[in-house]
C-alpha cells in the first residue's frame, strides 16, 4: 500500500469518527437536558429508558442518538404502517417511573453500562412481567458481559436465546430476508438475542438484543450520507417489526 | 279439621253464604244463575193502584195528624209508610226466581280427586291432605259422596292418570306431577256426551303441568274449560300458609357454560318462620361441594338471595344440586334443594379481532386470551394501508384476503371484536353483514373505543350504529382527538354480570372496580341506549359521568361497548400489582359471555329436565351456512341412557318454522341421557350437535305447596263454580242443584216468604211506630 492510499483510508476512517464526534461533543450528553416528555393520550410514543451508566463520567451513555433516532423512526413509521405515533415528542423515563408502565414498548441504548439500583430492578421485572416488551440497542464485544449480568440479576430464570430469521419478529411488518448485517462502525457481525416469556419459544419474546449492533446509529444517521442505505433500510426494517411485534404480541 | 284461614277475596267465606242462605231463603248460587220474575196473583196493575190508594190515604191521614211536625219527621214517617206499603205491593206480585235447576238422578257429578305426592303433607289438623280427601271422597259413606249421592250419579276420578277409580281409599297419592286443569279437561272429555253437572275437585291447588314441554299454558287451559260451560268446585286442602319452612325457590343459572368457567348461580330462598335468620347454601356437583354461600332470610314472606360462584372444570352434562340444610320445625323438606342440568362445552370458540391499527389493546387482549383453552382469538390487523398482519388463523388461507367478504366466512366467526377501525374501512356490504352478524346470526360483537372507534370512526349512521348500545357522538377526528381520564365505577347491573366477576365475592368485586387505575377515552359515548345496560359508569375529571362498558342484545346476538381506549392499563399501570388478574378476566369473561348463547348451525333446543316414562319432545334447529333455516334436511338423534343403552330417533319437519325439526322419546331409565343430533343437508353437508336431558324424578309438587287458593278461586269463577274449604265442602251438593249444565228444568221459586222481606217490613213499620212514640203521636 503507497502512503497516499494509507493517508486516504485514515481519512475515510476518521472523517465518520470527527462526525460522530462532532455531533456528540457539540451537544454534551443531551440526555442531561432533554426535551420535555409526550404527555399520555393512548399514541404509541417512543420510550427511551434511563439509568446510571457504569464508570463513564460525562458520557451518559443511554441518551446515544437521542432524540433524533427515534424521531426518524417515528416518522417513517407514521409513512409506512398506521401506527399512530406521539409525533414528535418522545419521552425518557426509568424502569423505577411509575408513568413507565402506560408505554408497553421500551428502548435501552448501550446496555453495556447499563446499571440498576433495587426500585429499578423491581421496576424492570414487573414491567416485564405485565407485558412490556423492551429493545436493546448499541452494544458490542464485551459488552455484552454488563448486559448478560444484568439481565441475569433481574431475569435469572428466563434464558437469553439467540433468534434466527424464522422467528415472527422478523416478520411482523416486513418480511425481512436477512439477519446478515455488521455493526455501522465495527464491522462486527451482528446477533440478535430474546428471552422468551416463561423460557417458553411459543410465547411472546418479551425483550430483543441487538447484539453487535446499533440500529439507533442507522436511524440517526439516516438523513446523512455517513451510513450505508441497504443497512440503514434494514435497521429501519428492524425498528418496525419490533414495535408491531411488541404492539400485538 | 282444616283451620287455616281463607282469604275472602279468594275463596267465598262459608258463614257468610250460611247467613246470605238464611235470610234470602236459597243459596247465592241460585241468584247468581236465576233470573227474576213475577207470578202475580191479581193483575200487578190493580196492585199498583190498590197500593197507590192506601198509600195516599196513609199520607193524608199522617199529614193531619203531624201537622204540627217539622217536614223532615213528615217526611221521614211518610217515608217509611209508603215503603212498608210498597214492599207488601212487591209480595202481592209474587216475584219469583227463575233459574234452571238440575233433575234429580238424571245427572253425573264427577269428584276428581288429587293424588299428586304434595297430598301427603300432614297439615290439616295433623292429618294429611289426602286423609282429608279421603274422609270426603274415600268411599259410598264418606261426606261428601254421600251429599252428593242422593242426587247426582257419582263418579271418582284422580289427576294423575285416567280413568275412573273405583277405590278410592287405595289411591297411593304419588303422582309426581298435579296437571290439574288438565285432568279437569280430561274428565270432562271422558264424560263427553253424559249429562255432567259439574266436576267437583279435592285438590291442595297445585298446578305444575304447565312446565312441561309442550303443554298449553294456564289462561288457555282455564279458556277452554269456560268455554265448556260446566261448573268446576274446587275443595281446597291443606294449609294456605306453613308456620315453618325454607324452600330454594328459584335457581337462576346458564344452560350451558365453556368449560374452565366460573358459573354465577343466584340462588332465591323463600321461607316462613325464618326471618332474620342466617342459613347456610350449599351447592353440588356429583356429592362434591362445589360452592358454599349464606343466605341472611329477611322478615316474614320476602325472598333473599345469594350469589354462589360455581367453578366448571368438567366438560359434559353437570347436574348441580343447591340445598339448604334443614331446619327444625319444617314440615316439608324436599323443597330446601333445587337441582339444575348444565352443559359445560369443551370446544375452541372462534373469536376474530378487527383492529385498523397497531397498539397495545392487541397485545393485550391476545395475553389475555392465550391461556383459555376454549378462546381462540384471530387477530386481523391492518398494519399499513391493504397490508394485514394474520394472527391465531387456523391455515394460511383464512382472511388472506382481509376482512370476510361474504356470510359464510364471516358467520364462521362466535364473536367479533371490533378495535380501533374507521368505518369506511368496510364496504356497505360488509357493514350490513356484521350488522346480520349479531342479528341475525346471533354473534357477539364487542366494539372497544379508540382514535377510529365509534363516532369518531365514522360510524353513526352505519348499520352498525344501530346495533351498538350506546348513542354516537363525536369528539375529533384522528390525531386532533384530545384523551382525557376515565374512571370505572360498577353499577348494581354491572355487579350481576358474568363478565365483571374479577374477584370471588361480591364484596371483593365491588371493591375491586372501585381501585382500579383510571384509564382514557378519546370517544364521546354521551349516553347508553334505551335498551341497553350500564355495566360501569365512566367518570370524567369534570364529574361527568358516561357510559363506560355497556350492553344490550340485538336480535339473536350480544352486543358490548367499551369506551375506554386503553383498558390493558389495567394489567400493566403501575398500581396494578403483577400477579393481579383483573384484565385477564374481563377479557376472558367478556369474550365467553358474548358466545355462550351464539346458536350452531345445527342445535336442539335446551331440553332440561324430564320424568321417567313421560315423553321428551326434542327440537331441533337446522341451518346453512348463513344461518336460515334449512328444510329438507334428514334428521335423526341417538339418545344414550347412562347405562349405554341407545335408541335411534327419527325427526320430522315442523311444518311451521323454516328449519325446525321435532321428535320425542320416552326414557326409561333415570340418569342423564345424551341426545346427539345428525343433520344431512344437501349432498354432503353433515352437521352435528349434542344436548342432555336430566331424567329424574320430579320434585316440583314440593315447592310452592302450600294450599293455592289464588288458582282455585280463579277455577270456580272462570268455570261458573264455586271455591270451598273442607269443612264446607259438602255445600257442593246444595249449589250443585242451580248448575246449568247437565239434564235441568227450570224452576220458579217464590221470593214473597224469603226472611229478609219480613225483616225488612218489620223494620219499615217498627221503625214508623217507635218515631210516632218518640214524638207522640202514637
Amino acid at each position: 500500500m503507497t502512503r497516499r492510499r494509507w493517508t486516504m483510508f485514515a481519512l475515510v476512517l476518521l472523517v465518520p469518527a470527527l462526525a460522530v464526534g462532532a455531533q456528540r461533543f457539540s451537544r454534551t450528553a443531551p440526555g442531561e437536558h432533554p426535551n420535555p416528555n409526550a404527555e399520555y393520550d393512548g399514541r404509541f410514543t417512543f420510550i427511551r429508558v434511563k439509568f446510571t451508566p457504569l464508570n463513564t463520567g460525562w458520557d451518559l451513555k443511554w441518551d446515544h442518538d437521542y432524540p433524533v433516532a427515534e424521531t426518524h423512526l417515528l416518522k417513517i413509521m407514521e409513512e409506512v404502517s398506521t401506527v399512530r405515533s406521539h409525533l414528535p415528542e418522545t419521552s425518557i423515563y426509568g424502569f423505577s417511573d411509575a408513568e413507565l408502565f402506560k408505554y408497553p414498548v421500551a428502548y435501552v441504548s448501550e446496555p453495556g453500562f447499563w446499571t440498576m439500583n433495587e426500585a429499578e430492578l423491581a421496576g424492570i421485572r414487573a414491567y416485564v412481567n405485565k407485558g412490556g416488551f423492551i429493545i436493546f440497542d448499541d452494544f458490542s464485544s464485551r459488552h455484552w458481559i454488563n448486559f448478560e449480568d444484568k439481565w441475569r440479576r433481574a431475569f435469572p430464570n428466563l434464558a437469553l436465546v439467540k433468534l434466527d430469521i424464522t422467528h415472527p419478529i422478523f416478520d411482523a411488518f416486513y418480511r425481512i430476508k436477512t439477519l446478515d448485517m455488521t455493526h455501522p462502525y465495527f464491522g462486527l457481525t451482528s446477533e440478535f438475542w430474546g428471552a422468551y416469556e416463561d423460557n417458553d419459544p411459543s410465547k411472546r419474546l418479551v425483550m430483543i438484543a441487538n447484539y453487535n449492533n446499533d440500529i439507533g446509529d442507522y436511524m440517526e444517521w439516516s438523513d446523512s450520507n455517513l451510513l450505508p442505505v441497504p443497512l440503514t433500510n434494514e435497521a429501519y426494517k428492524l425498528a418496525v417489526n419490533y414495535v408491531v411485534y411488541a404492539l400485538t404480541h | 279439621m282444616n283451620g287455616a284461614p281463607v282469604a275472602p277475596s279468594e275463596v267465598p267465606h262459608p258463614p257468610v253464604d250460611a247467613l246470605a242462605e238464611f235470610l234470602f231463603k236459597y243459596r247465592p248460587a241460585a241468584f247468581a244463575r236465576g233470573a227474576l220474575g213475577a207470578d202475580p196473583v191479581v193483575p200487578v196493575l190493580l196492585v199498583v193502584a190498590l197500593a197507590s190508594a192506601v198509600a195516599g190515604l196513609g199520607l193524608w191521614a199522617l199529614a193531619r195528624q203531624a201537622s204540627h211536625e217539622a217536614p223532615r219527621i213528615r217526611g221521614t214517617l211518610g217515608g217509611l209508610r209508603v215503603a212498608a206499603i210498597a214492599l207488601l205491593a212487591w209480595c202481592l206480585c209474587r216475584p219469583v226466581l227463575v233459574v234452571a235447576e238440575s233433575v234429580a238422578q238424571r245427572n253425573v257429578v264427577a269428584v276428581l280427586v288429587d293424588d299428586s305426592r304434595s297430598m301427603r303433607i300432614a297439615d290439616v289438623g295433623g292429618q294429611t291432605r289426602a286423609q282429608a280427601a279421603l274422609r270426603l271422597a274415600g268411599g259410598a259413606d264418606s261426606a261428601l259422596l254421600r251429599a252428593l249421592g242422593d242426587r247426582y250419579q257419582v263418579r271418582v276420578y284422580r289427576t294423575s292418570a285416567p280413568g275412573r277409580v273405583t277405590e278410592p281409599a287405595a289411591l297411593p297419592f304419588d303422582g309426581a306431577r298435579t296437571r290439574l286443569l288438565g285432568a279437569v279437561t280430561r274428565v270432562e272429555d271422558e264424560l263427553a256426551g253424559a249429562p255432567l253437572a259439574g266436576v267437583v275437585v279435592l285438590t291442595d291447588g297445585a298446578d305444575n303441568g304447565a312446565r312441561d314441554a309442550g303443554a298449553s299454558g294456564m289462561t288457555e287451559q282455564l279458556s277452554t274449560l269456560r268455554a265448556r260451560g260446566v261448573p268446576v268446585y274446587p275443595v281446597g286442602l291443606g294449609s294456605a300458609r306453613f308456620a315453618k319452612d325454607i324452600e330454594v325457590a328459584q335457581l337462576e343459572v346458564p344452560r350451558a357454560a365453556l368449560r374452565n368457567a366460573t358459573v354465577l348461580v343466584d340462588v332465591l330462598v323463600s321461607h316462613r318462620g325464618f326471618g332474620g335468620a342466617t342459613l347456610p347454601v350449599i351447592a353440588e356437583d356429583g356429592g362434591r361441594i362445589v360452592a358454599q354461600g349464606t343466605v341472611t332470610l329477611a322478615r316474614e314472606g320476602e325472598a333473599a338471595s345469594v350469589r354462589l360462584r360455581v367453578p366448571v372444570t368438567e366438560a359434559g352434562a353437570r347436574v348441580l344440586r343447591v340445598r339448604v340444610p334443614p331446619q327444625p320445625g319444617e314440615l316439608v323438606t324436599e323443597n330446601n334443594e333445587r337441582r339444575v342440568l348444565i352443559t359445560v362445552r369443551d370446544r375452541k370458540e372462534k373469536v376474530l379481532f378487527v383492529d385498523g391499527e397497531p397498539r397495545p389493546e392487541i397485545k393485550f387482549a391476545r395475553r389475555a386470551v392465550s391461556g383459555d383453552q376454549q378462546l381462540q382469538l384471530v387477530t386481523l390487523l391492518r398494519s399499513a394501508k391493504d397490508k394485514y398482519l394474520r394472527l391465531g388463523v387456523d391455515d394460511s388461507l383464512e382472511l388472506v384476503n382481509g376482512f370476510p367478504t361474504t356470510r359464510a366466512q364471516l358467520f364462521a366467526y362466535r364473536a367479533i371484536v371490533l378495535g380501533s377501525i374507521e368505518a369506511n374501512f368496510f364496504t356497505a356490504d360488509q357493514l350490513r353483514m356484521l350488522a346480520d352478524f349479531v342479528s341475525e346470526r346471533g354473534g357477539g360483537l364487542l366494539a372497544l373505543g379508540g382514535r377510529a372507534s365509534f363516532g369518531e370512526g365514522g360510524w353513526a349512521g352505519t348499520p352498525l350504529a344501530d346495533v351498538l348500545p350506546v348513542e354516537l357522538g363525536v369528539m375529533a377526528r384522528g390525531d386532533s382527538l384530545h384523551a382525557v381520564e376515565i374512571k370505572a365505577g360498577l353499577t348494581p347491573a354491572g355487579l350481576r354480570h358474568p363478565a365483571l366477576q374479577v374477584m370471588p365475592t361480591d364484596s371483593t368485586v365491588a371493591e375491586r372496580w372501585r381501585t382500579l387505575p383510571p384509564l382514557t377515552t378519546v370517544n364521546a359515548l354521551p349516553r347508553a341506549k334505551s335498551g341497553a345496560t350500564v355495566l360501569l359508569e365512566g367518570t370524567l375529571g369534570d364529574r361527568t359521568v358516561r357510559p363506560l362498558l355497556a350492553m344490550q342484545r340485538y336480535g339473536k346476538g350480544r352486543v358490548l361497548a367499551l369506551g375506554a381506549q386503553d383498558d390493558w392499563l389495567w394489567q400493566m399501570h403501575a398500581e396494578m400489582a403483577v400477579e393481579d388478574s383483573t384484565h385477564e378476566r374481563l377479557w376472558r369473561q367478556m369474550l365467553r359471555w358474548l358466545v355462550s348463547e351464539v346458536p350452531d348451525r345445527a342445535e336442539l333446543a335446551p331440553i332440561g329436565e324430564a320424568a321417567r316414562g313421560e315423553a321428551v319432545s326434542l327440537r331441533a334447529l337446522v341451518r346453512d351456512s348463513v344461518f336460515l333455516g334449512r328444510n329438507g334436511a334428514s334428521v335423526s338423534a341417538t339418545v344414550t341412557a347412562p347405562g349405554g343403552k341407545a335408541q335411534e330417533v327419527a325427526f320430522d319437519w315442523a311444518v311451521d318454522r323454516d328449519g325446525e325439526y321435532a321428535a320425542s322419546f320416552v326414557p326409561d331409565s333415570d340418569g342423564v341421557h345424551e341426545v346427539r343430533v345428525r343433520a344431512v343437508s344437501g349432498r354432503d353437508t353433515t352437521l352435528a350437535a349434542s344436548a342432555y336431558v336430566l331424567v329424574a324424578d320430579p320434585t316440583d309438587e314440593y315447592f310452592g305447596a302450600e294450599r293455592r287458593d289464588a288458582l282455585l278461586a280463579q277455577l270456580a269463577n272462570e268455570t261458573g263454580g264455586h271455591g270451598y274449604d273442607a269443612d264446607h265442602a259438602t255445600d257442593v251438593a246444595r249449589d250443585l242443584v242451580y248448575s246449568p249444565s247437565g239434564a235441568t228444568q227450570v224452576r220458579r221459586l217464590d221470593l214473597w216468604d224469603m226472611p229478609v222481606v219480613f225483616v225488612v217490613l218489620t223494620m219499615l213499620l217498627g221503625g214508623e211506630w217507635w218515631l210516632r212514640r218518640r214524638r207522640g203521636l202514637a
